[in-house]
């Protein structure tokens, strides 16, 4: 199948998008081959695979919902947003905010938020790699001088804050465990890190995604504290501290002068 | 510098001297390996395989090149229908 230059691409990108519309004019068939049925074929090849790509991508979706909704649903997807760059691991930015607005998949409100989760340990997965900082080093910290110290994290870090028990959901489905059902009653804050190229997915206390974000911002330690007691007036530091240290999290720490 | 900065500077330091140790102990405790050709379809820690984005996405049971973290020590004697567990990526 071959296609002259001057095929007009948004006609082309129609026509792959909705199978009512005929094939694009200028398409030209080796052997006569009638050029509907080609591109029929072409179209459909390029549904399937990226569908396939969601599904890979969102495997604890798919796994929640079923495999027959997740591809329908992928599909529903794919029709309104085609990747915007060749790379195909960018593919899906916008899939748990189309799942949030997904009418047949409410039934299931923390759908979006496991897709947020899951998009995140892609990100991290794709992400640049860092050494963490070892514990020896950072039992030697001043820690006196740690309110006015900023940290630099691991480029993989990532937080999802969620009204869903996010992590537990996303845990209970990795586990080779008999799955037993996870109370809905409370929400919680993944934290995604990944140190030595292999994924770590922990539960921050309430206010620990705000902590992160002020920490990600270059603001110091005294102002992540003041931003997660905002979020949460008995924030856990000590518990976020650990999920953060054993994580890997900490590339670098450097304190005022 | 403000009573209530000091404090606060206290606090954080206290903290973070807890949680280091609180880490310490947790990692001897929880120490564990990458061990390949162990995990269940979809239920993998990460996959090694070309085209796979990582966890949860391998395709069969006990696949070789996927892993899953357990307890230093245990991986080789974890028996699957399969064959054992390895530290190193196998063909099955």
């Amino acid at each position: 199948m071959t296609t002259s230059a001057d095929v007009d691409q948004a006609a082309f990108v129609r026509a792959l998008l909705e199978p009512e519309l005929p094939p694009p004019n200028e398409l030209e068939t080796p052997g006569g081959f009638p050029p509907e049925r080609r591109f029929a074929v072409y179209r459909n090849n390029v549904c399937v695979g990226l569908v396939d790509a969601l599904a890979e991508r969102f495997p604890i979706c798919a796994q929640l919902v079923g495999d027959e909704f997740f591809r329908a649903m992928a599909q529903c997807y794919v029709r309104e947003r085609l990747p915007r760059t060749p790379m195909l691991f960018e593919y899906g930015d916008a899939f748990p905010a189309f799942v949030s607005e997904f009418e047949p998949a409410r039934e299931l409100p923390y759908l979006p938020d496991v897709a947020r989760l899951e998009y995140a340990v892609g990100a991290a997965y794709h992400a640049a790699d860092a050494a963490p900082l070892p514990l020896d080093f950072l039992r030697a910290f001043p820690h006196e001088r740690l309110d006015s110290a900023t940290a630099v994290l691991h480029p993989s870090t990532h937080v999802v804050a969620s009204a869903y028990p996010i992590v537990s959901i996303w845990r209970r489905h990795m586990s080779d465990d008999e799955m037993t059902p996870v109370e809905l009653d409370h929400g919680e804050e993944a934290l995604v890190v990944r140190p030595e190229l292999a994924i770590k997915v922990a539960a921050l206390p309430v206010g620990g995604s705000a902590f992160v974000d002020a920490l990600r911002n270059g603001r110091t330690f005294g102002e992540a504290m003041n931003a997660a007691t905002a979020v949460a007036a008995d924030f856990k530091l000590i518990d976020c501290l650990r999920e953060l240290l054993l994580t890997g999290a900490f590339v670098a720490l450097s304190v005022a002068h | 510098m403000s009573d209530k900065k000091l404090c606060a500077a206290f606090a954080i330091a206290g903290a973070f001297a807890t949680a280091v140790a609180l880490a310490e102990t947790a990692k001897a405790a929880n120490d564990q390996e990458k061990c390949f050709g162990v995990s269940l379809k979809g239920k993998n820690d990460c996959a090694a395989g070309p085209g796979t984005s990582c966890a949860g996405t391998s395709k069969t049971n006990y696949q070789g090149d996927a892993w899953k973290y357990v307890p230093k020590g245990t991986c080789t004697s974890i028996v699957t229908p399969k064959g054992k567990g390895s530290l190193e990526p196998i063909s099955h």
